[in-house]
């Protein structure tokens, strides 16, 4: 099969949230790869993000959150358009910049040749590279997902993802915010779904470092009460 | 059970405001206030009228804590104020959290009209 038909059905997801800086580079990037079914939600951003997309695509599905409502929520709703519009498999990532398109083919062919439902983007290739500080707290969110939903995996916290679209509809997630991620991972277990683990890499630029620095402990701490509200109410 | 025989000024203020605030349920209630229910009207004679009852027969907290066995009426009081309002934040939160979704949901639904729009195209 031509690599045309079978990017056909493949649709990546970008939830978009402030990035007017570095949008259009992320996109351009993706159309390198040869992917043309992007959707991004720009997740009620307060600059001109949303505006940037449109000047530089109109191919591009571009949806709007009027209201900020969180990474998970506008993950959600990409893969709600996705399956609209026929995807048979659909790829979520990050629209800062930190995760190279050069990898949606590795994510996605396990799932092609039917080895896997789910496929986690793992950054574990340049992991010495990784600031101490996000090491740590990379590793307490794998030990507090493990805690909760019983299953370890190396990067809980991943947006870089790929799903069958048979998987997409099966996972049933609550939260809207950062612990969308670990409740995909809880679905994983509870469902029984196949999953395989990607080594990925991060790009730790001056921008994405910039971000990180804003994703602090209260966010962590955040997602952490969410996680555990949702078991008990 | 008789009246104490010397009544506080907080005794008072008490009760004239926990019979305000009844008074302000039934007045709801019985002009048919949005949002006002039987359960809200219950919930709030049995607060402000428990309230109005142990500030006027402070002895009746002995009878409650015999009655939940733990020494001390006023530890018994503390124990169950902190219970009501430790179920009063659970369901404030409960219901913050309903919301949150309600919110997402009909966001949701309104960003994807435009993928609607295409694949009835």
């Amino acid at each position: 099969m031509s690599f045309e038909k079978k990017q056909k059905n493949v649709f990546i997801i970008l939830p978009v949230y402030n990035e007017e800086k570095i949008i259009q580079e992320t996109l351009k990037e993706i159309q390198a790869t040869g992917y043309k079914n992007i959707i991004t939600i720009d997740d009620g951003s307060s600059d001109d993000s949303h505006q940037k997309i449109k000047e530089f695509d109109k191919n591009i599905i571009a949806l709007r959150h009027k209201l900020n409502r969180g990474k998970g929520a506008a993950t959600k709703t990409g893969i709600e358009a996705a399956k609209l519009l026929g995807a048979e498999i659909i790829v979520t990532m990050d629209s800062d910049g930190q995760h190279n398109p050069q990898e949606i083919e590795a994510l996605i062919t396990p799932i092609r040749k039917n080895q896997c439902q789910v496929a986690l983007g793992s950054r574990l290739k340049n992991r010495n590279q990784m600031p101490l500080f996000k090491k740590a707290c990379n590793w307490a969110g794998n030990f507090v997902t493990w805690y909760i939903t019983g299953l370890w995996v190396a990067d809980s916290q991943s947006g870089f993802r790929a799903y069958s679209i048979k998987v997409a509809d099966q996972i049933d997630t609550k939260g809207d915010r950062y612990e969308y991620e670990s409740e995909v991972i809880r679905e994983i277990k509870l469902k029984k779904l196949s999953f395989q683990e990607i080594p990925i890499e991060v790009r730790y630029t001056d921008y994405s470092m910039g971000k990180i620095e804003k994703q602090n402990l209260t966010n962590g701490f955040k997602t952490v009460y969410k996680l555990i509200w949702n078991i008990i109410s | 059970m008789n009246f104490p025989a010397n009544i506080q000024l907080y005794q008072i203020v008490i009760v004239i405001f926990s019979s305000i605030m009844i008074y302000q349920g039934f007045r709801k209630y019985i002009t048919q206030e949005s949002g006002q229910t039987l359960y809200k009207l219950t919930t709030r004679i049995i607060v402000w009228g428990g309230m109005a009852l142990v500030a006027t027969f402070p002895k009746i907290t002995n009878l409650v804590a015999g009655f939940i066995g733990i020494e001390g009426n006023i530890n018994a009081v503390i124990l169950i104020g902190f219970l009501l309002i430790f179920l009063m934040i659970f369901k404030l939160l409960s219901a913050i959290e309903r919301l949150e979704q309600n919110i997402s949901e009909l966001t949701r639904k309104d960003s994807l009209k435009k993928i609607n729009n295409i694949t009835k195209k």
